[in-house]
């Protein structure tokens, strides 16, 4: 996936953790989802489902354990999209 | 570095709840006074979260079933059903469930828990893929982690939204299981089992239905939310516990599927584990009976309900499901939730308390389960403190449209 692909998938997940962002800091690919975001382990996952329909991939539960970072999770995308 | 160090948010927020007052989490029934009424405290408090939907716990048919089994089968089996664990009672009960639900092949397990982690971990691997609603109670997610199949969410009660990730998934998925649940347990939501069953065996795809909480509730026979709605000759696999309607502890898997059996010598939670002690295996046979021979335990449980509900409506409380045997009270946020927890158990009523993290959407609440077992008064009784504390609610917060309740604040 070419370069400005991975800077939207980046900018679309930050658009949704947006919500969960309460203490508004600034969004990195290095960004900890777990202890820098208020967002629970039900809510990262819907949060999975609103990225599956957006790009019409299957992401599934299991790659969950691999995900610290923002940017984890923008790669994780990315590899699912490019192999679609 | 202590190894509990990454519960610290965890533990900030329970210790913010036990500032507030009792433990929601760890309150002690001193004496269990009837199915309805327990000593916690020094207090006789009125039960409305048990799950003990028509309260056979202490029927005396069930009782004295399981006194006798334990006189003469001992105390516990010591062994697991693959081993030394599995008598006669055990192939009974196995026998009885099949009967009475229309399944050829019934297993039972030491609990409802490891019904679906051994259904679930025993029936999927790798190369395969698991389907559940988002809704799903732990005990399934927990069963997905266990195998080795791909897992992924659709969301809650949308047969759309599982048709669109069944499509998605189109030939890639090897074998593909659909989980949902009858009755949800957090918010007492009916799933729609006949449009899912219809979608899933459109995909060719497994259905595997939890009937937990519906179990004895729903259905003209009190075979669940399956036969509620027409479709339980249309399961693949019927999960059920025996901690609910029937009152003891343990659980089962019924499906018509000719190689079912061959999970009990694949699942490691059917292997692992003991089996269900005699008097436990004994009261749930008669419980069986019990749901079968009297369909008027259902009729009590629903007036019961609708009574109930019908009440904490007009009292202006935010249900979160229709009508129903669990009754979810909304609550703007887990502050106050936790208080009103306190406030009811003080005046003498306990119901379960569910709180984020970990609940749907983030939900707070009061989580009501109504039995067959309280008395009409008590129905009223549990009315009147609840329109009590809609009073002290009211005092408490004169403007209705409280801003600051929607954000998640620590308790
Ligand atoms: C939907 C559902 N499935 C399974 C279980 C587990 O049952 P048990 O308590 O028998 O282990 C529960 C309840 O605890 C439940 O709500």
């Amino acid at each position: 996936m070419p370069q400005e692909d991975h800077d939207l998938v980046f900018q679309k997940t930050c658009a949704l953790l947006k919500v969960f962002n309460v203490n508004n800091i600034e969004l990195t690919k290095d960004t900890d989802i777990a202890t820098e975001l208020e967002i629970d382990s039900v809510a990262i996952l819907d949060l999975i489902m609103e990225l599956e329909d957006s790009y019409d991939i299957s992401f599934p539960m299991n790659l969950m354990s691999e995900l610290r970072t923002v940017g984890d999770l923008v790669k994780s995308v990315q590899k699912l999209v490019s192999e679609k | 570095m202590s190894i509990f160090d990454k519960f610290g948010p965890l533990s900030d927020l329970y210790n913010s709840i036990l500032e507030v007052g009792d433990d929601p989490f760890s309150v002690c029934m001193a004496e269990i006074l009837s199915p309805t009424r327990a000593l916690i405290d020094g207090r006789e408090v009125l039960l409305a979260g048990t799950n003990n939907y028509l309260g056979l716990t202490f029927d005396p048919e069930c009782v004295r079933a399981g006194q006798e089994a334990m006189a003469k089968q001992g105390t516990g089996t010591t062994g697991s059903r693959f081993a030394n664990g599995t008598y006669a009672n055990h192939k009974a009960l196995e026998q009885a469930l099949a009967k009475f639900l229309g399944y050829q092949y019934t297993i039972v397990f030491s609990t409802g828990y490891q019904a679906n982690l051994g259904v679930i971990s025993g029936l999927t691997g790798q190369g395969d893929t698991i389907l559940i609603d988002a809704d799903c109670h732990a005990s399934i997610y927990d069963g997905c982690k266990l195998s080795d199949a791909e897992t992924i969410r659709f969301r809650h009660n949308s047969p759309e939204d599982l048709d669109k990730r069944l499509t998605r998934l189109g030939q890639d998925g090897g074998n593909v299981l659909v989980i949902v649940e009858g009755m949800y347990s957090m918010f007492g939501d009916v799933a729609p089992v006949a449009e899912i069953e219809k979608i899933t065996h459109e995909h060719d795809a497994y259905l595997f239905v939890d009937e937990a909480h519906s179990y004895g509730v729903f259905g003209d026979k009190g075979r669940g939310v399956s036969e509620d709605q027409g479709v339980l000759d249309k399961i693949d696999f019927y999960v059920g516990t025996f901690s609910k309607s029937l009152g003891s502890v343990g659980g089962f898997a019924a499906s018509n599927h000719p190689e079912f059996e061959l999970l009990r010598c694949v699942s490691r939670p059917y292997m692992f584990t003991a089996s269900m002690s005699p008097a436990n295996v004994a009261s749930v046979l008669e419980a069986v009976h019990q749901i079968e021979k009297r369909p008027e335990l259902r009729q009590t449980l629903w007036r019961n309900s609708s009574r109930l509900y019908d009440r904490l409506h007009q009292l202006g409380f935010e249900l979160c499901a229709d009508k129903g045997p669990i009754i979810a009270v909304k609550m703007p946020s887990r502050e106050d939730a936790v208080t009103c927890w306190n406030w009811l158990i003080q005046a003498g009523v306990y119901v379960n308390l569910a709180i984020p993290p970990g609940t749907p959407n983030a939900t707070s609440l009061l989580r009501l389960s109504v039995s067959a077992a309280h008395s009409v008064e008590e129905i009223e009784e549990i009315g009147e403190i609840f329109s009590r504390l809609a009073e002290m609610r009211r005092d408490a917060m004169p403007t209705s449209s409280d801003a600051s309740a929607k954000s998640p604040l620590p308790v």
